[in-house]
């Protein structure tokens, strides 16, 4: 159920018209900058708190970008204010923490679905009901990656809410925390990605995630020295996404 | 390798494509779209026919109702060498708008079972593959018939979800409904989360006849049937397809 709402939305600050129907959504605030430097043309249309929207052309295609923060609590609260502005395709782009073996840093991964492990989703609907990608999202991310000749990985990944408890710099042991999701084949730990694909799904609302594999926890753990490089292959892959989705006429 | 506890089934006896009904009588039903197909065995409820369709060898087998039943016919196939595994069974639909009767593809299941609560943590998520999925949907296009994308309640008692049940099922099922879940039925958590799991294709495909919302305005038998014959048609094809994908052609 789409409310289009006609004042401010109260967080990000939009109103109906201002963010095109595909919005990319990064955690990282500086992200949406990328972004806006990949586009032929694009303009802020709204900062507030860690909510920062650029609106611009790729190509002739009209798409957005909203930085929604860290973690499910801020990205629950960007996802239904995109909904109620009128968004048709939401798409996370963010970083993460591969969980296999055979990732490298810099590897694209793109979710089917997610590992419910965080709790603001439960506040909407039971943890019994999936998370997942919607399937066309997933086949344009794909075909984007394509494209563009990067190397993706398709799967599920684990979306939870303590950092410091999955991830290389995290207490303990970390790798035995993680172990059981590595044996159900789950590809790579983060942050939001269950809590934007609940929210949207629930109200009939496509949404998808692409993650850059920047800190691989099995692998060979090295810092990556094309990080900066790899952040924008993975807006680049984002917008490509949107482009393949808006001439399919899902937007 | 001795024959598996439940299925009585070696290696040799089924292709990588493995369909999954509930009903004992519609495993024949299913094999009789084959081009060719045998009964390899039958045990207890789970009946198994083995045969070829357009050059790729599939079997069906029957799994009995519920998610309990359905792992054990799962974990034993995926013993002796089944790959996807796809579901053709019925439900009753929850949603007003849906055509009676419907085939719906699903690609998502709410877990509301007991068997997958057993085996996974509950923030693992039920998910068809998605390469399974594209095939069921490209199938139905070229074979022109009208599906719905979505996702199942899963659950575990019949008497209490169905327009059978004495309880108030509109209450119960509030939650999903507004959520936009298709349909009730038992079995796709089972199959998507232990597919997911044994690193294999796990697909679901239901033919419904009606509505939860409308119990007296339900397709007619000769309706269903047709439904069912679809979804079959649907699951041959969607056979082919990933036997390309994996194989070639």
């Amino acid at each position: 159920m789409n409310k289009q709402a006609q004042h401010r939305q109260h967080h990000i600050n939009l109103l109906p018209g201002e963010a095109a129907p595909t919005i990319l959504v990064p955690g990282d605030p500086g992200r949406v900058k990328l972004f806006a430097e990949q586009m032929d043309e694009a303009w802020k249309v709204a900062e507030k708190r860690e909510y920062i929207t650029y609106t611009g052309k790729k190509d002739g295609v009209l798409i957005s970008c909203t930085s929604c923060g860290l973690g499910p609590s801020p990205t629950a609260i960007g996802v239904e204010e995109l909904i109620r502005i009128g968004a048709k395709n939401i798409i996370r782009v963010g970083t993460c923490g591969a969980l296999q073996p055979f990732m490298k840093a810099g590897d694209i991964i793109i979710a089917t679905g997610a590992v419910r492990g965080e709790r603001c989703a439960e506040e909407f609907i039971s943890i019994d009901y999936p998370a997942i990608a919607d399937y066309r999202i997933v086949r344009a991310s794909i075909d984007a990656c394509e494209r563009l000749g990067l190397t993706y990985h398709l799967g599920l990944v684990r979306t939870h809410d303590a950092f410091y408890l999955e991830s290389p710099w995290a207490h303990g042991d970390y790798k035995a925390r993680l172990q059981k999701w590595v044996d159900l084949g789950v590809l790579a730990v983060e942050n939001e990605c269950a809590t934007m694909l609940v929210i949207a799904s629930m109200q009939g609302v496509r949404a998808g995630t692409i993650l850059l594999s920047s800190d691989p926890i099995f692998g060979e753990r090295e810092n990556d020295p094309d990080l900066e490089k790899h952040k924008r292959d993975l807006v680049r892959v984002g917008i490509e996404t949107a482009k393949i989705l808006h001439k399919k006429g899902l937007d | 390798m001795e024959k598996q506890h439940h299925i009585q089934l070696l290696p040799s006896d089924i292709g990588e494509t493995v369909f999954l009904p509930g009903d004992v009588s519609r495993a024949k039903i299913i094999a009789d779209h084959f081009d060719s197909a045998e009964l390899v065995v039958s045990s207890r409820q789970y009946n198994t026919f083995t045969g070829m369709y357009k050059g790729v060898k599939v079997s069906v087998t029957s799994t009995g109702i519920g998610g309990a039943a359905a792992a054990i016919a799962i974990e034993e196939l995926v013993k002796i060498g089944a790959k996807n595994l796809i579901r053709i069974g019925t439900g009753g639909m929850i949603q007003t708008w849906l055509p009676r009767p419907a085939v719906l593809v699903i690609t998502g299941a709410v877990r509301g079972d007991g068997t997958t609560r057993e085996y996974f943590p509950p923030e693992f998520p039920a998910l068809a593959d998605f390469h399974m999925v594209e095939s069921m949907l490209a199938s139905a296009e070229e074979l022109e018939i009208e599906v719905h994308a979505g996702y199942e309640w899963s659950h575990d008692a019949f008497y209490a979800g169905s327009t059978l049940s004495k309880l108030d099922i509109m209450e119960i099922e509030k939650p999903w409904i507004d959520a936009g879940v298709l349909i009730v039925s038992q079995e796709a958590s089972t199959v998507f989360t232990l597919a997911t799991a044994r690193k294999c294709r796990g697909g679901v495909i239901l033919a419904s006849a009606g509505c939860h919302q409308y119990p007296d305005e339900s397709a007619t038998p000769e309706e269903m049937t047709t439904a069912i014959s679809n979804a079959t048609r649907i699951s041959l094809e969607t056979a082919v397809k990933l036997h390309q994908l994996d194989h070639g052609s």
